[in-house]
């Protein structure tokens, strides 16, 4: 095989000839699929040396005028492909075809139009949304769309609130990549929903583990990655926008994007969405005070030519959500009546208000991004952003001070990401990096509440290097190093009394800073060296049939609620503390994959072994008497933990209009060292769809199943309470372990094109979710004491592509 | 344009930062008083605090009526004890004292001396107590913010959640 990649960049920059040379030349031709000889569209021929370059059209046709005579070289870029070279000499007007060859292990079938998705990782499976699948879920959060992706669950808190959940483990790890760079959010906290708008992005990778060192060696869950769209070099001016309406909340969004780009490489792009609902519904009761007001805008600006460009790219996002109003409780004997009762207890009529508890958030991302093409091999991206992100909790309070955060905090983060990418031939790749981040967090003391998580600044330096070896379409070879180092500086005040209860003033003397008598204010100081690596292969077996394997290895360190969460919890009846004492986790964890994917049968399996040691997890450790009686204490602490499951799908393709899809995903996780199951561990989780276009009016039907089984691996964090019922003081126990039901959804999709002219494609879709109004509870939904899910949902959704 | 990227590197941020301010709690309840008064003995007042490692006790005579006066108290800075009993009374739509009983039988109801919210009904910061037989047993004593009623009987009647729940020993003797 002499061409192994898409593209052949051509480096050789051959001198011009002298003055007096005819520069009228025309070179033209079609960039086709060597396999089915499909056109391509989207690649870039380019002259190496001159700014004369054409882009392939849905034909597969370009065409270069101003050509010099004498030898040139010539490059052929596109997307999802390596660059390929190749020198002619150029004595008339030429036409040249071009046969490009995608790699076995990346898509199987050519998708023609601009939104390709590159991969990130070629040694572990990827789980995608392209733009028209995240257009469909476009009225809902981050965690409900990947929700539909295999292997990925939600941990929520109520129905407006939820975190991605990848392999079993959230929060800090798993990271979310949007633009090249980490959202910087407090991720960490278990009821923080991540603060970004899918909208403002053509897709949506989840990739398990860490397997793309660049962003982060500390996910030993995975990262999801969101791509905006690549801008083109023409003249064009180009949007969308989606109108929802939700029956379930009585309310909708509205998102809109428009693109302007130049031939000279400029463009600038705009996205607002805006979304509100109301008090939602479970099928017997309505859900009091979870409405939800979002609203999100972001700018880009940049110029892109082939060899270099730059980009400013600014976000904002903001949403205020209400949390279940029944939710909020005093003690445990509220708890009690709250699990013995079918309804919430507390059930007003309808209204949009958003009043406490209920969660503000306001995030703001400012990035700068520069890339160049420093030579024929090597490129140069540069990427620094600033992100400031405060976020708001506010509880039922005494003295008309509901209105008055409970807590209130503000990050900061500055992020510098530098890599340097070296193609040294055909065969070889290399990245080599440099990440660094300031990150500062300030707790407005103003609350009147004790700060939950204490001032803190973090400082961290990082190095990495990946590359990757493919001496043919049929075995590739990637792997990666990264180390960091992290430096945590903080500053607060325990109660002299727990301080010295619980032996830090024997442990951590050095960290006193300053007496307050009742209070004292401790200045915490950790180091941490982490170090990271990933090795995989990638290997097509026969036609179609591709096997990946690799081995992730991810050290994490503590994070700040882990080792400073001192606190209350309402909806949660705990009392929580962190601890000082925490190291941080180590993580190897293995991947296999098997894929096959072929026109009409299409399957995978990908299971995954992963083994935790020093794993930070929260877990119960006594009881406490305050004056609201006594509280279930829980504290964070370490454990080796071993985790295994599996994700799997299968496709077929009965013909051009039906199809059937099918996925299910299973994890296992046990705490070794206590030997007992791991809490809020995903259970088996089954999907399956059929799908059916009518031609040729382009009309869709899907009908989905979703099945999540009963988790029947879970500890007992069950606890004791003393209870005075009918003059008598009788103990009770207080049932918060038990995982609810099996239940099945059956939601339906419907897809009508409305009009097809070529500036304005329009569709409207008809989606209800939970269609026959089952009542069930979550697992993973941390309120799933105090009320059901939510009943049946009919959208409506108008989209506008022009 | 690289030059401009790694300038904005430099603006790495505070240098010194001053230290975080001590937060001053302004809803913590640390401790109950019950005072009693009665027509022929002492009065008695009993605390509840967070330090108290044992229940603490009171003791009334049988057959006996108490007016019987709750406060609820901030003592977190000994220097600066805040009576936030006067906060409860201000919002007396939005909290509810009651106390309920087990051991010894007694009835308890509004003084004349109460606090009435918008609708009439009893807050019970200020109520009577009606002791029978003697015996002992069990007081335990409830603040209850944003009840769902403000008339019941018993504690999971009223709902709302609970910001006090504490336990005193009673003894009613002969």
């Amino acid at each position: 095989m002499k061409y192994f990649v898409c593209f052949l960049l051509l480096a050789v920059y051959w001198p011009t000839a002298i003055n007096g040379q005819s520069c009228e030349y025309q070179l033209e031709g079609q960039v086709i699929d060597l396999h089915d000889n499909l056109p391509i569209f989207g690649a870039v021929v380019a002259i190496e040396g001159t700014d004369l370059f054409g882009q392939t059209d849905e034909e597969g046709n370009y065409n270069i005028t101003g050509l010099c005579k004498g030898f040139i070289r010539i490059s052929v870029t596109h997307a999802l492909c390596d660059t390929i070279e190749r020198n002619i000499n150029l004595r008339s007007n030429t036409k040249l075809n071009f046969e490009l060859e995608h790699h076995i292990n990346e898509l199987n079938e050519i998708v023609l139009s601009e939104n390709e998705i590159r991969r990130i990782s070629a040694s572990v499976n990827e789980s995608k949304l392209n733009a028209d699948q995240l257009t469909r879920l476009s009225n809902q959060s981050l965690s409900e769309t990947l929700n539909t992706l295999v292997g990925v669950s939600s941990l929520k808190t109520g129905s407006s609130i939820a975190k991605p959940m990848i392999h079993g483990l959230y929060g800090s790890r798993v990271a979310i990549i949007a633009n090249g760079m980490r959202l910087q959010d407090q991720e960490w906290g278990a009821d923080h929903a991540p603060t970004i708008d899918l909208n403002g992005f053509e897709s949506v990778q989840v990739i398990k583990g860490a397997a793309a060192l660049k962003y982060g060696g500390d996910t030993a869950g995975g990262m999801i990655v969101l791509t905006p769209e690549k801008k083109g070099i023409k003249d064009s001016l180009y949007g969308s926008s989606v109108l929802n309406g939700v029956a379930n909340g009585r309310g909708g969004s509205g998102s809109s994007r428009l693109t302007k780009t130049f031939s000279n490489g400029y463009y600038v792009s705009g996205q607002f969405t805006a979304k509100q609902f109301g008090d939602r519904q479970a099928p017997d009761y309505l859900l009091t005070n979870t409405g939800l007001k979002e609203t999100s805008i972001g700018i880009a600006l940049g110029r892109t030519k082939i060899q270099t460009g730059w980009e400013f790219n600014y976000k904002r996002f903001q949403n205020e959500t209400g949390i279940l109003r029944s939710a909020h409780i005093g003690n445990i004997g509220d708890l009690l009546r709250a699990l013995e009762s079918n309804v919430p207890l507390r059930i007003d009529s309808f209204d949009y208000d958003i009043t406490s508890p209920k969660q503000q958030a306001l995030h703001q991302n400012l990035q700068v991004t520069y890339f160049d093409q420093l030579s024929d091999e090597t490129k140069l991206k540069l990427d620094y952003n600033v992100q400031l992100s405060n976020r708001k909790e506010f509880d039922v309070r005494r003295g008309n001070r509901s209105d008055r955060a409970a807590i209130d905090l503000t990050l900061q983060t500055h992020e510098f990401l530098g890599s340097l990418e070296r193609q040294k031939r055909f065969n070889w790749d290399f990245e080599w990096g440099i990440n660094g981040v300031f990150q500062d967090n300030y707790s407005n003391p103003e609350t009147g509440v004790k700060r939950l998580i204490p001032d803190h600044q973090r400082y961290q330096l990082a190095s990495f290097i990946t590359g990757k070896y493919s001496p043919s379409n049929l075995f590739l070879w990637e792997w990666g190093l990264r180390a960091d180092q992290i430096f945590l500086n903080a500053q607060k005040f325990y109660d002299t009394t727990d301080w010295k209860q619980r032996g830090y003033e024997l442990d951590f003397a050095e960290f006193e800073q300053k007496d307050f008598g009742t209070q004292l204010l401790v200045n915490p100081k950790y180091n941490f060296t982490n170090i990271s690596g990933q090795t995989g292969i990638s290997v097509q077996l026969k036609e179609g049939i591709t096997s990946t394997f690799s081995y992730i290895l991810t050290q994490r360190a503590p994070n700040v609620s882990e080792l400073f969460s001192d606190g209350l919890h309402h909806s949660l009846a705990a009392i929580e503390y962190g601890s000082l004492n925490l190291g941080k986790e180590t993580s190897h964890k293995l991947i296999l994959g098997i894929k096959k994917e072929s026109k009409v049968f299409s399957f995978g399996f990908d299971p995954f072994l992963n083994s935790i040691n020093d794993f930070i997890y929260i877990n119960p450790s006594g009881v406490e008497l305050t004056i609201r009686g006594a509280f279930p204490v829980w504290e964070y602490q370490a454990t080796d933990v071993l985790m295994w499951g599996i994700d799997a799908y299968v496709s077929i393709r009965f013909s051009d209009q039906f199809s059937y899809d099918a996925n299910a995903a299973y994890t296992y996780a046990q705490n070794v060292t206590e030997n007992k199951p791991l809490i809020s561990t995903p259970p088996l989780s089954l999907f399956q769809q059929l799908s059916y276009t009518f031609t040729p009016s382009k009309i869709e039907i899907q009908l989905a199943h979703r099945l999540t089984a009963r988790q029947n691996r879970f500890p007992n964090t069950n606890f004791l309470v003393n209870q005075l019922e009918l003059g008598e003081i009788s103990e009770r126990e207080v049932d918060v372990s038990t995982p609810p039901d099996t239940y099945q959804i059956l939601d339906l999709y419907f897809s009508l094109p409305l009009s097809k002219q070529k500036k304005l494609k329009s569709s409207l879709r008809f989606i209800i979710q939970n269609l026959t109004n089952v009542t069930y509870n979550d697992y993973l939904n941390r309120l799933r004491f105090y009320s059901s899910e939510l009943g049946r949902n009919i959208q409506l959704q108008l989209v506008l592509n022009y | 344009m690289l030059g401009a990227s790694f300038t904005l590197l430099t603006v790495f941020a505070s240098c010194s930062k001053d230290d975080p301010e001590l937060v001053e709690e302004q809803e913590l309840i640390t401790a109950v008083e019950l005072k009693f008064t009665s027509a022929n003995t002492a009065a008695q007042t009993v605390r509840w605090t967070l330090d108290t490692n044992s229940t603490p006790s009171i003791v009334l005579q049988s057959n006996t009526q108490y007016q019987v006066a709750v406060s609820f108290l901030d003592e977190s800075d000994p220097a600066d004890v805040e009576d936030i009993t006067e906060e409860v009374k201000e919002e007396a739509d939005e909290h509810q004292v009651f106390y309920e009983f087990s051991g010894v039988s007694l009835d308890f109801s509004s003084a004349d001396s109460d606090v009435l919210d918008s609708n009439n009904n009893p807050l019970y910061v200020n109520s009577v107590w009606n002791t029978n037989a003697s015996g002992s047993g069990t007081v335990r004593l409830y603040l209850i913010h944003e009840p769902l009623t403000k008339t019941s009987s018993n504690r999971s009647g009223f709902g709302g959640e609970t910001d006090v729940e504490v336990d005193f020993t009673i003894v009613v003797q002969e």
